[in-house]
C-alpha cells in the first residue's frame, strides 16, 4: 500500500495534475459558497469537460471539486446565515450568532480547521480501510437506516429551547416531506393535482427560504445595520480555541466518517447527528444556538468527513453513498471503467492517485480558504441595503437552478416569509429541517423493513445494529426528558430539608 | 455475421447521409439557429449522460447550438409538459427514457403519445433478473424456490412506476409466481441490499451490473429478450421459457406532436446518422449499451411504445 501511495504521489505531483487540483478547489469554493449551487451541480457541469481528459486527471478533478464544495458552504452560512450547501445548515446555527457577536473571524477559522481535519480523517479511513468498511456498510439495510433516522430525530430533544415547539417543528418538517408521490406505491400525496408538487418539495428551497430569506426580511425590518464584523481576521491555528474544540472535532470526524460510509445517508444527516452528540456531551448546553465554537466545529468536521466517507462504498462496491457520488459513478462508466467489487484491484493506480489528491485537497483548503474568504468578506463592507437584494437574487437563481423550476422559487420565498414569522415567536427553525431531511428516510425505510419482514415489527429487535441504535434513541430521549425532572425534584428535596 | 452487420451499418449510414444532405439543402424550412433539449431526468444519470453525449454530435449535423435543460420533477412529467407546450417548430426536443411510458401507465404523467411524437429510439438496454450468487445459481433453482415459498422471495427495483416494476409484474403474471417487490430510491440501494442478501433478486439493466458479474457476487439468470444475447450465450431468455416479455429500458427523443412531419424527418435522419457514427458507437460500447441494437425510427418507435403502454396498463390493472 505504501508503494501504491508513493506511486499516487508521483502522479499527483505532475504539474498538470497539481494545476487541476488547485483549480478544482477554487471552483468548488465558488460553487459551494453560492446558495443553491451544490457539489452535484458542479460535478455535472464539469463532467463533459472531463470526457477528453485521461481518467486519473478526470477523477482527481471531480472528487476534489466535490470535497471543496462541501467545505465552502460554511462561509455564507456563517456570514449571512445563507447555507451555501445543504450540508452547512447546522453550521449556521452557531456560526451566524458568532458573526453577530463580532466573532466571524473566529467562527470561520474554526470552520476551516474542522473541515480540513474532518476531511483528512475521512481520507485516512478511505485509504486504510475501504474494502473492510464497505463490507460493514453492507450490514446496514432498511431496519438499520430507520433506526439511524430515529436516532437523528431525537436530536430535537437536545437542541435546547422549547421542546414542544421543537416537536411541532419536526411534525411540520415531516408534513412537508410527505408531499409528493408515495415512495413505495407511487400514489400522489398532498399534490392537489399539481405536477410541480408530484416530485415533492425539494430540500433546498426549504433551507434557503427558512434561513437565508427570513434573515434578509428580519434585517430589512430592523433597518440598515452594519454587522460588527467589518474587518475581521481569520486565525486558523488559534491554540486556545483548538484546545477548546479538539474533543468535538475528533468525535465529530469519526461520527461523520461512519455515517458517510453508509450508502444513501448523506453528509447533511452526519452534520445533524454530530451536532446533537456534541450538545449531549457538553457540560453547558445552553450555549448552543448562541454562538458556541463547538457548534461550528461539530457539523463542519462531520460533513467533510462524511463527504469523503461516501467514496468508500463507491470505490469498494460501485455503490454511491450520496447524490454527488452517484454522478461520479456515472462518470466512471462514461470513461469506460467498470465500477464494482473488482474496481479497486483493477485500477489501483487511479485510485491511489485520487486518494493522494484528496489528501492534498484538504491541505489546499487550509491554504486557499483565507485569501478566498478575504475577498468574499469585502462584501461585508457593502451596506446591507445593497447586499440584501444581492443575497435574495443569489437565493432565487440558486433555487431555480436545482430543478429549473419556478415553483421552487415561489416555495422558497414562501418558506422565507414563514421562517421570518416563526422566528418572531422563537421557533427553532432547524427542527423543521430535521423533519424534512430525516422524515423520508424514516418513513420509506420503515415501510421497506416491514416489507422485508412481511409486516413483523420484531425485525427491528432481531437485527443487532438496529436494536442497539433504537435502544440508544430511547435512552437518550428519556435521559434528556427525565434529567431536568429529576433535577427539579432534587432541588425541591434540598429546599424542603433546608426549610 | 459480424461482417454483414458492419457493412449494413455502413451502408445505412451512407444512405442516411445522402437522404439528409439534400433535404437540408433544398428545404430551407428547418435551419434552427438554436435548439433546446429538455432532459426528463436529473443531471448525471443514464438519460442525462446520453443527452450530453449526443449534444455535440447533433449540433454538428444540424449546424446549431443546443441548450440542455434538466427537468427531473415529477418523474420527468415536467419535461414532457414543457416539450408538448413548446413552439412546434422543431427547435425543442426531449430526451426521455421508458419512464415516460411507465409513469403514463401508472397515471403519474398527463402527457401521452397524442401530444408528443417519438422521433427516434437510440438505446434499448436489456433488462435482466439478477440474483445473489450465494442464494441461487440458475433460473430453475430460483423458480423452484419461488414456487415453494410464495410471497417470500423479494425482488428489488427502483421506484414504483419503473420498468423494473413492470418486469416484476410481468414475470409474476407470465410465470405464475408470487414474488414480492420493494422499490428503492435508487439503483445503488437495491444493489447494496442484493449484495448483502437482504433481498433475493433485482431487475437491472445488463449495462449496470458488469462489475458484479465479473467479481462473481451477482449473476443474471434471465434476460428479457427474444433470443439469447451474443455476449451472454448461457443466459436464458423469457421468450424461450414461453413468457412474452421483451421490453427493456429504452432511451429516445421526443418532440411536440404538432411539429411538421418534414421537420421531424430531418431531425430523425440526423439522429440516425449520429447513431451510425463511430463516435456514438464507441460511447455505446464503453457504456455497455450495444448489447441489443437500439435504433428505431419515428413510426416503429411509436408502435413499440403503444404496445408497451397497453401492456403496462394491463399489468397494473391486474392487482
Amino acid at each position: 500500500m505504501i508503494e501504491d501511495l508513493i506511486g499516487g504521489l508521483g502522479v499527483v505531483m505532475q504539474p498538470l495534475n497539481l494545476l487541476i487540483l488547485a483549480s478544482a478547489v477554487l471552483i468548488g469554493f465558488v460553487g459551494g459558497a453560492l446558495p443553491g449551487i451544490s457539489g452535484v451541480i458542479l460535478v455535472v457541469i464539469l463532467l463533459p469537460v472531463t470526457y477528453t481528459m485521461e481518467p486519473t486527471g478526470a477523477f482527481m478533478l471531480l472528487t476534489a471539486i466535490y470535497a471543496s464544495s462541501v467545505f465552502s458552504g460554511l462561509i455564507t452560512a456563517i456570514l449571512y446565515r445563507a447555507p451555501g450547501t445543504p450540508e452547512a445548515v447546522m453550521t449556521a446555527l452557531d456560526g451566524y450568532p458568532m458573526t453577530q457577536k463580532g466573532e466571524a473571524g473566529k467562527a470561520l477559522g474554526i470552520g476551516i480547521l474542522s473541515s480540513a481535519f474532518g476531511g483528512i480523517v475521512g481520507t485516512i479511513v478511505l485509504i486504510v480501510a475501504t474494502p473492510m468498511l464497505a463490507d460493514i456498510a453492507l450490514q446496514f439495510s432498511s431496519p438499520e437506516f430507520f433506526a439511524l433516522a430515529v436516532l437523528g430525530l431525537t436530536v430535537v430533544a437536545s437542541l435546547g429551547g422549547n421542546l414542544l415547539l421543537g416537536l411541532i417543528g419536526v411534525c411540520i418538517g415531516l408534513l412537508i416531506a410527505s408531499v409528493g408521490l408515495d415512495p413505495l406505491t407511487g400514489t400522489a400525496r398532498f399534490t392537489f393535482g399539481s405536477l410541480h408538487l408530484m416530485s415533492g418539495i425539494n430540500l433546498i428551497p426549504v433551507i434557503i427560504g427558512l434561513f437565508a430569506i427570513s434573515e434578509v426580511l428580519k434585517r430589512c425590518q430592523e433597518g440598515d445595520i452594519h454587522l460588527s464584523t467589518k474587518s475581521f481576521k481569520i486565525r486558523i491555528f488559534d491554540w486556545p480555541v483548538i484546545r477548546e474544540i479538539r474533543g468535538t472535532v475528533a468525535r465529530s470526524s469519526i461520527i461523520g466518517t461512519a455515517i458517510g460510509i453508509l450508502p444513501g445517508i448523506g453528509a447533511s444527516t452526519a452534520a445533524m447527528v454530530a451536532y446533537s452528540e456534541t450538545v449531549r456531551w457538553s457540560k453547558d448546553r445552553k450555549r448552543f444556538g448562541r454562538g458556541a465554537p463547538e457548534g461550528v466545529a461539530a457539523p463542519e468536521s462531520a460533513n467533510n468527513a462524511a463527504a469523503i466517507g461516501a467514496l468508500v462504498p463507491l470505490f469498494a462496491l460501485g455503490i454511491p453513498g450520496s447524490g454527488t457520488t452517484a454522478v461520479i459513478l456515472g462518470a466512471f462508466i462514461v470513461h469506460g471503467l467498470t465500477p464494482g467489487p473488482t474496481f479497486m484491484t483493477g485500477n489501483s493506480d487511479l485510485i491511489y492517485a485520487v486518494f493522494v489528491g484528496l489528501m492534498l485537497v484538504n491541505v489546499l483548503i487550509l491554504v486557499f480558504s483565507k485569501p478566498f474568504i478575504a475577498v468574499l468578506s469585502k462584501l461585508l463592507d457593502v451596506p446591507y441595503s445593497a447586499l440584501g437584494p444581492v443575497i435574495v437574487i443569489c437565493c432565487i437563481v440558486g433555487t431555480y437552478s436545482v430543478q429549473n423550476s419556478m415553483m421552487d422559487v415561489w416555495l422558497m420565498l414562501g418558506f422565507g416569509l414563514a421562517g421570518f414569522l416563526l422566528e418572531k415567536i422563537g421557533f427553532p427553525l432547524v427542527s423543521i429541517i430535521l423533519g424534512v431531511v430525516l422524515g423520508p428516510i424514516a418513513e420509506s425505510e420503515l415501510r421497506r423493513s416491514l416489507a422485508m419482514s412481511r409486516g413483523d415489527f420484531s425485525i427491528f429487535a432481531e437485527r443487532p445494529i438496529s436494536a442497539i441504535l433504537l435502544g440508544l434513541a430511547v435512552i437518550l430521549v428519556s435521559a434528556t426528558v427525565l434529567a431536568p425532572m429529576l433535577q427539579r425534584r432534587k432541588l425541591r428535596k434540598t429546599a424542603a430539608k433546608q426549610s | 455475421m459480424h461482417f454483414t452487420r458492419r457493412t449494413f451499418t455502413l451502408t445505412s449510414a451512407a444512405f442516411a447521409l445522402t437522404l439528409a444532405a439534400p433535404a437540408l439543402a433544398e428545404e430551407t424550412a428547418f435551419k434552427p439557429a438554436k435548439m433546446t433539449a429538455f432532459v426528463a431526468a436529473g443531471a448525471g444519470g443514464g438519460t442525462d449522460n446520453f443527452a450530453r453525449t449526443v449534444q455535440p454530435m447533433l449540433e454538428k449535423r444540424l449546424d446549431t447550438n443546443i441548450t440542455i435543460i434538466n427537468l427531473p420533477s415529477a418523474s420527468g412529467a415536467m419535461a414532457h409538459q414543457r416539450t408538448a407546450q413548446s413552439e412546434p417548430n422543431g427547435e425543442s426536443i426531449e430526451f426521455a427514457s421508458s419512464t415516460f411510458i411507465t409513469s403514463r401507465a401508472a397515471g403519474q404523467n398527463p402527457i401521452g403519445l397524442d401530444q408528443l411524437t417519438p422521433v427516434a429510439r437510440m438505446q434499448s438496454d436489456v433488462l435482466t433478473l439478477v440474483v445473489n450468487t450465494e442464494k441461487y445459481d440458475t433460473l430453475e433453482e430460483f423458480l423452484t424456490y419461488a414456487k415453494e415459498n410464495p410471497g417470500e422471495v423479494i425482488i428489488g427495483g427502483t421506484h414504483a412506476a419503473s420498468v423494473d416494476r413492470m418486469a416484476f409484474l410481468g414475470l409474476n403474471d407470465a410465470a405464475g409466481l408470487d414474488l414480492a417487490y420493494i422499490p428503492y430510491d435508487n439503483e445503488g440501494s437495491a444493489s447494496a441490499n442484493l449484495l448483502s442478501g437482504n433481498i433475493d433478486g433485482m431487475f437491472n439493466e445488463i449495462s449496470a451490473i458488469q462489475g458484479y458479474i465479473e467479481s462473481g457476487e451477482m449473476k443474471p439468470i434471465l434476460a428479457l429478450a427474444d433470443e439469447r444475447l451474443e455476449a451472454y450465450p448461457d443466459l436464458p431468455t423469457t421468450v424461450e421459457n414461453g413468457w412474452n416479455l421483451t421490453f427493456g429500458n429504452e432511451r429516445g427523443v421526443f418532440i411536440n406532436a404538432k411539429t411538421p412531419p418534414e421537420t421531424i424527418a430531418i431531425i430523425e435522419a440526423a439522429f440516425q446518422d449520429v447513431f451510425n457514427s463511430e463516435e456514438y458507437q464507441a460511447y455505446a460500447k464503453s457504456a455497455n449499451l450495444h448489447v441489443r441494437p437500439g435504433f428505431l425510427g419515428s413510426e416503429d418507435y411509436r408502435a413499440v411504445l403503444e404496445e408497451n403502454l397497453a401492456y403496462f396498463e394491463k399489468l397494473l390493472s391486474l392487482k
